[in-house]
């Protein structure tokens, strides 16, 4: 299988690009253990285009938003965002972590 | 666009925005190398279509885009090859293109991106293009008013305007192609040739 994240593995978390937007497709599609090209056949693109998603090179429309949404049964927020992602550790276990003191 | 290129059934990564520059240079060098030696055979009098027939197979061979399925460049019509789901017919002569049959949608379709893309590339084209016809009109303009600052050029002003409109229209058939080879960034390379690294 296909799975190549280096872009994550360099970056930690890719910059916005050209496009000016965050996203998590890199680590939602690793955590999934998909490759490029299973991503890019659900939601009917190139397998280059997803590399350019997760490079932040590309903004994509809001259906192809929507299609990369529904693929990995997430809100679109959970996927894309203007502003700086937190990793998700910091976002699941920091918030236990701050309920349990609470 | 294609991340390889199979050339005489050998795959060339074309992945690296670099190796795409080379390619548009060498091509373009080509062409102009085959301009300079057609003018010096019949001074394009036979052998200016050679020109175009060169920029088509550049087209062909290595570029794609114009009504061509081979190349980096995904067709421009955004359309699958027809195919022909009939018998083979007896005649040797064949009055049809028989094309290969159609894999993936991905071989020859466009997605979003690619579209945006080539929507641009032609509009950069477009403008280059026009320019080169500002030019050619220029010229005309410039030797019906001051026809004595044209008697330096070797050639006469058929010729000259014969090949200012060989070269627009060898920019019309490769120019939206080069653009994109040329703006595209690194690319991740073709499965293939990724999972043999």
């Amino acid at each position: 299988m296909y799975t190549q994240y280096n872009v994550m593995v360099k970056n930690g978390n890719p910059g916005t690009g050209e496009s000016g937007l965050y996203n998590r497709i890199a680590v939602l599609r690793a955590e999934r253990g998909a490759s490029r090209q299973d991503l890019a056949d659900a939601v009917g693109v190139n397998y280059q285009t997803i590399g350019f998603l997760e490079r932040g090179d590309y903004g994509p429309s809001l259906k192809l938003a929507f299609s990369i949404a529904s693929y990995f049964g997430l809100p679109i927020e959970a996927i894309f965002s203007t502003e700086p992602f937190r990793p998700l550790s910091e976002q699941v276990y920091g918030t236990t972590q701050q309920k349990e003191k609470a | 666009m294609r991340a390889e290129l199979v050339l005489l059934g050998k795959r060339i990564d074309m992945a690296p925005r670099v190796r795409r520059r080379v390619l548009v240079v060498l091509i373009y060098a080509t062409i102009a190398a085959l301009m300079i030696a057609m003018w010096f055979l019949d001074h394009w009098r036979s052998t200016g279509t050679w020109v175009m027939w060169a920029a088509f197979f550049a087209c062909y061979m290595f570029l794609g885009g114009m009504n061509s399925y081979g190349g980096l460049v995904r067709p421009f019509h955004n359309k699958r090859p027809r195919t022909y789901d009939g018998p083979e017919p007896f005649l040797l002569l064949k009055l049809r293109t028989y094309l290969p049959i159609p894999g993936e949608n991905s071989d020859y379709l466009n997605d979003e991106r690619e579209l945006n893309q080539r929507g641009y590339a032609h509009y950069k084209a477009y403008q280059i293009i026009g320019l080169a016809v500002v030019a050619i009109w220029s010229v005309a303009l410039f030797r019906m008013h001051n026809p004595e600052w044209f008697r330096w050029i070797p050639m006469s002003p058929d010729t000259l305007y014969y090949g200012l409109l060989l070269i627009t229209i060898v920019l019309f058939l490769t120019l939206p192609q080069v653009i994109l080879l040329w703006t595209e960034p690194d690319m991740e390379p073709a499965m293939e040739l990724a999972e043999e690294r």
